[in-house]
């Protein structure tokens, strides 16, 4: 039972010499020089360890920091990596639009080149027809013409060849055939 | 049909005329019936015609030549269309003609003209054509409104052409 309890219990004589406190001396002594040993003790073979857990403690603690300022720093330029691809996917994007805009206005503007070529070849065909079929129109003009006129000449001259002509030709060409040779 | 049997018909026409004394007669009315012939359809196909028996076309012969051609004449085509040899009856007459000019060491020339020439012009013509041509010719004269004025004459591979037909047709192409 300790002193709290015997004087609970109501054990203990207040007039005795002994204080319900303090130890006695002795005890006081004893107990201080075994506590030195104690500490001692601990202090020689239980500081080391004890040391060495806290060196340890401190290595992991900071080997923990290091690794989450490795990793906060990975992350910081992983952001940056991101940050950076999304700038370079943007610039990709608008430079193909620039290139889908350049050759859009390429395309529009061969194809209006093709148009107008095309127009101005079938212009051209157009005009050449035309004076080809005029040139055709004229020459069968000309040959009706020509036809008529010579069977015209025909009738008149059959109707206008009479016996004397005929005859006279026929002496030009006995005479004419004669002075050959 | 052959060259071979135009000649055979054409030597064997010749000699029968030759020996009934009419060689220039029927020479000459032969010329003229092939003449006739090659611009007569109608006649062409009356005397070339294989479904027409051989004595009608014969008769044919005989009703169109009548007494406008010597016997000799009638006879000798009666015997070629008899034959089934109407169709060679030119190529035929035309061998008769040079065979028998060149019995005589004359050239066949024939003249073309729209009118009928007389015997003066036709002497004079032969005359004129020998001295162009450098060869005596045996003229023979086709009456032909196509040529409608002028002659045409053509002696072998000569051709002399003055006829109206011609100059029109030069003036057309010309035109």
């Amino acid at each position: 039972m300790n002193i709290y309890g015997v004087i609970a219990a109501g054990n203990i004589d207040p007039s005795e010499s002994v204080h319900p406190l303090w130890p006695p001396a002795a005890e006081l002594i004893y107990g201080g020089i075994a506590s030195l040993i104690i500490f001692s003790l601990l202090w020689k073979f239980a500081g080391p360890a004890a040391k060495k857990g806290m060196a340890d403690r401190t290595a992991r603690i900071q080997a923990d920091l290091d690794a989450a300022d490795t990793a906060l720093t990975s992350a910081r330029t992983e952001a940056a990596d991101i940050r950076r691809a999304a700038g370079d996917i943007e610039a990709e994007r608008a430079r193909l639009l620039a290139d889908a805009d350049a050759q859009a206005a390429d395309i529009i503007a061969d194809g209006r080149a093709r148009i107008d070529a095309e127009v101005a070849d079938l212009e051209a065909r157009a005009a050449a027809d035309a004076a080809s079929m005029g040139d055709r129109l004229g020459d069968e003009l000309r040959a009706e013409i020509a036809g008529l006129s010579a069977e015209v000449t025909q009738r008149l001259l059959a109707e206008t060849l009479d016996e004397s002509a005929q005859q006279q030709m026929i002496e030009d060409f006995i005479q004419k055939v004669g002075s050959s040779s | 049909m052959s060259d071979a049997r135009i000649e055979g018909y054409a030597r064997a026409l010749f000699e029968i005329a030759r020996a009934e004394g009419t060689l220039d007669e029927v020479e000459d009315e032969l010329f003229r019936f092939a003449r006739s012939y090659e611009s007569s359809d109608a006649l062409r196909n009356a005397l070339t015609d294989e479904m027409v028996p051989a004595d009608r076309r014969q008769g044919i012969v005989e009703s169109l030549l009548g007494d406008r051609a010597t016997a000799t004449t009638v006879q000798l085509i009666s015997m070629v269309v008899g034959s089934g040899r109407g169709r060679d009856l030119p190529e035929i007459i035309d061998s008769l003609v040079a065979r028998a000019s060149h019995s005589k060491d004359l050239e066949v020339a024939e003249a073309r003209s729209a009118v009928a020439l007389t015997d003066d012009q036709k002497t004079r013509l032969a005359a004129a054509l020998a001295n162009a041509t450098g060869q005596q010719v045996n003229l023979k004269v086709v009456v032909d409104p196509s040529v409608i004025g002028g002659i045409v004459a053509t002696v072998g591979d000569t051709v002399i052409d003055g006829t109206v037909r011609t100059r029109l047709d030069q003036l057309k192409s010309r035109l």
